[in-house]
């Protein structure tokens, strides 16, 4: 049965993460001091209150101590706490959403064994998937439609030492977490084949340096990873799978969740915009009350409505693989489908809802402005919206890579 | 139909862009980046131009300025934004108000006023309309008698006393001289109640306040203005008391030219977006062939090219209407036109300079903040209606 209904505990958890961020997360995200400077510090704090709630390990399996979420929960949850706080959202999303792919499916019995008591016991232990290089040509771009692979080239290397193990070297560009995880995905070269190694962080020979923030054009926590001889035992790499399942183009094990947070962003930027029209006043009634703003109001949720529709169908769609091929699901990469109607469509929907405030719409003390600027941060980041058509052009002529 | 500039406009272009490329261009960027909006302003580069005749362009000839035509003026405009949209408005605000000094003030306010503002590099001028209670209502006032600006003059003897604020005022913070509207007479209609007067910075019980930080001009002076029992003579009065003519007619100055002002302004963004974009896709990069080769980046390029060159068109037309003395829709309507235009315009630059595993390029980002100012002055949907109420009342 096709359900568009949240089972009742999707529902209660997304009531209660909203209920904590109205109450502990947006009072802060929203003052003047944490709006004005160019380079507003992560609020780790606030990270760490979210965690306390189980968010960290929402996607862990049950019976390894998680909440057991699926990506459609995941989504729901990262929304909620998007509207509150963008890099929150983003910290625990990756966290959670990568901690349930690897602990749940990419680890051996062996690493899980290992791993698995300090993601659980710390609230503190953040994960994140270093795989991009400097220079590394991920765009498809000239290579639209022509037969040849994924233009990648892994520069990060890993040879094999005397003892079996791996010395890993390169250095992993604007990783996601990467100032506040404890254990880095690594993609690397070894040998012939590309392979994930797990890497603490605290392994000698791993450097971590911070993205600055101001101009830094990312969310959450983002930094560089350097890796000088580092020896990584051999238990550490995870199985054949793991590469295709964490590399595809686009991130697309995580890609639904990301969208979910660029959504949070553009429902706190409407919510504001539908509570103001409903107060200030000119022309001589309530601004809502004009045609020109009720209708800019009413776009604003049927972008947010359509971009809602098209995230849980492609988490819906991740949730059930099977999706595709027992005919519910069309050939296509909804992910990517989703990725251009949110990207597009929530930065209308921030540049709108700001369009209600006037000139507080700029004001660098109100958020309205920050909104617009996250939701941009989105749309222009990656590959793009560009290239995810073209993505989705190959789908459509049934046109296969490599 | 002859489109060519004259030998006059385009020196002035030519000195505009040469002051833009070596003067603006290097500190553009650094000034945006400090985030204290007072301390990024840069008098400097005010006094720079000033000692170029770009702050007093607007000064007619008769009265010692360089008196230049609408045509070169907004060739001029276009020329520095290019290198910085906010600097070249902190410009042309003052041929903003010097063209209401020309038109709506008496010769002895001219007299007055005049010869400091041409001898001084660092005089500035603004205007303060806007309130908080009223930002739309003042561009399309209400019936209500409560509704529109609440700042107070009230006669006392050869003066006016003022009470109350304005809020977001260009150049609030350094202007030497504004000028301000206020509600004469509470009991009627804004508009057949209010008064415009000259403020000189120095008027007893006036000051500003709060100087804003925005995500876009960033170094472009915005404050709030503070009246408490501020006098200011009768002599400084402009126009007749409870006129008519108050700022949202139709002078020469104030909308009409702020109109052209925005559009020509506009432009220079379009031409630093195009320039940026065309350099982008030709350049070569390492690791992979350079975008231009692509379809839907040359689908991008020649768009941009299309809406920067309509906006050309349709700027040096209202401006040639003002230097004819016609008086037609344009001038709002090419405002408004840019401000869908530059949005864009810098919007698809961005999308042609995004790349995976990169920051955006800041200078991109700034065109794009600054871009975005356009929609949140001038009550940019009340401008759109109040051009298509004047078209269906004829």
């Amino acid at each position: 049965m096709y359900s568009l209904r949240l089972s009742e505990e999707q529902a209660a958890i997304r009531e209660s993460v909203r209920e904590f961020v109205a109450g502990e997360i947006t009072p802060v995200a929203t003052r003047p001091e944490r709006l004005e400077p160019f380079d507003v510090p992560l609020a780790m704090d606030l990270v760490d209150a979210a965690g306390a709630l189980g968010l960290r390990t929402l996607a862990l399996a049950e019976e390894a101590g998680g909440a057991g979420a699926d990506m459609l929960t995941c989504c729901l949850v990262a929304e909620e706490l998007a509207a509150g706080d963008v890099d929150v959202a983003s910290v625990l999303g990756w966290t959670s959403v990568l901690g349930g792919l690897l602990f749940n499916e990419l680890m051996t019995d062996g690493q899980r064994a290992r791993f698995v008591g300090d993601f659980t016991a710390d609230n503190r232990y953040h994960l994140a998937l270093a795989d991009r290089e400097e220079g590394m040509a991920t765009a498809l771009g000239i290579d639209y439609h022509r037969a040849t692979a994924d233009r990648f080239g892994i520069a990060t290397t890993a040879t094999r030492d005397a003892g079996g193990d791996w010395v890993v070297n390169g250095t992993k560009t604007r990783i996601a977490n990467a100032p506040v995880a404890k254990l880095f995905a690594v993609l690397v070269q070894a040998g012939d084949a590309p392979a994930i190694l797990l890497v603490p962080a605290d392994t000698a020979g791993v450097a971590v340096t911070e993205t600055p923030r101001d101009g830094g054009w990312y969310h959450g926590a983002l930094g560089d990873v350097m890796f000088t001889d580092c020896v990584v035992p051999a238990a550490n790499a995870l199985g054949p799978g793991a590469v295709a399942k964490l590399t595809a183009p686009g991130a697309d094990f995580i890609a639904p969740v990301l969208q979910a947070i660029n959504l949070g962003v553009g429902r706190a930027a409407y919510d504001a915009a539908v509570e103001y029209s409903g107060v200030r006043v000119q022309g001589g009634r309530r601004i809502i009350e004009h045609q020109a703003i009720g209708a800019k109001l009413a776009e604003i949720a049927i972008n947010l409505e359509t971009v809602r529709n098209a995230i849980w169908r492609a988490a819906w769609v991740a949730d059930n693989p099977d999706a595709a091929s027992d005919g519910n699901a069309p050939p296509l990469p909804l992910a990517k489908i989703s990725q251009v109607v949110t990207a597009e469509r929530v930065y209308r929907a921030t540049k709108d809802s700001a369009e209600c405030f006037g000139a507080m719409g700029v004001m660098r003390d109100m958020p309205l402005q920050k909104y617009i600027h996250v939701s941009r941060v989105f749309l222009h980041t990656g590959d793009g919206v560009s290239d995810a058509k073209l993505r989705i052009a190959e789908a459509i002529a049934g046109h296969v890579r490599g | 139909m002859d489109f060519s500039l004259s030998q006059e406009q385009r020196a002035w272009q030519a000195k505009a862009r040469r002051f833009a490329d070596e003067e603006i261009r290097p500190i553009s960027l650094e000034r945006d980046r400090i985030c204290d909006p007072v301390a990024a302003f840069d008098w400097e580069i005010i006094k720079k131009g000033s000692r170029l005749g770009l702050r007093t362009a607007a000064v007619e000839k008769a009265r010692g300025g360089p008196g230049i035509d609408f045509v070169t003026q907004a060739l001029v405009m276009a020329e520095l934004a290019r290198a910085d949209s906010a600097i070249s408005k902190t410009f042309s605000q003052c041929w903003k108000w010097t063209h209401l000094i020309q038109s709506a003030c008496t010769e002895e306010q001219k007299q007055r006023f005049l010869p400091a503002f041409l001898a001084d590099d660092t005089f500035v001028m603004g205007s303060g309309s806007t309130e908080p209670s009223s930002g739309s209502d003042n561009r399309l006032p209400p019936d209500d008698v409560k509704a529109g600006m609440k700042l107070r003059a009230e006669r006392d003897g050869d003066d006016w006393i003022l009470n109350g604020s304005k809020l977001f005022i260009a150049n609030g913070s350094i202007a030497r001289l504004f000028f301000v509207t206020a509600r004469t007479d509470p009991s009627v209609p804004m508009a057949e109640g209010t008064t415009r007067f000259l403020v000189p910075r120095d008027t007893p019980g006036f000051r500003h306040g709060k100087v804003f930080n925005k995500s876009g001009w960033h170094v472009y002076q915005n404050a709030e203005l503070i009246f408490e029992d501020a006098r200011v003579p009768d002599v400084n009065r402009v126009g007749p008391v409870n006129g008519p003519a108050g700022s949202f007619r139709g002078d020469l100055g104030g909308d009409i030219f702020g109109d052209l002002e925005l559009a020509a302004n506009g432009l220079g963004i379009c031409d630093d977006a195009l320039d940026k974009a065309i350099a982008a896709v030709t350049a070569r990069e390492q690791r992979s062939p350079p975008l231009k080769d692509q379809q839907l980046v040359q689908l991008k390029i020649g768009r941009m090219k299309m809406l920067t060159e309509a906006l050309r068109s349709y700027v040096l037309r209202v401006a040639w209407e003002h230097d004819a003395g016609i008086r037609t829709h344009n001038a709002g309507l090419a405002m408004n036109l840019s401000t869908d235009i530059i949005q864009e315009m810098s919007e698809t630059a961005m999308a042609i300079f995004e790349r995976a595993g990169k920051a955006m390029n800041p200078a991109i980002d700034k065109l794009v903040r600054d871009s975005f100012i356009w929609s949140h002055l001038a009550g940019d949907t009340v401008q759109r209606l109040k051009i298509a109420r004047r078209l269906l009342r004829h």
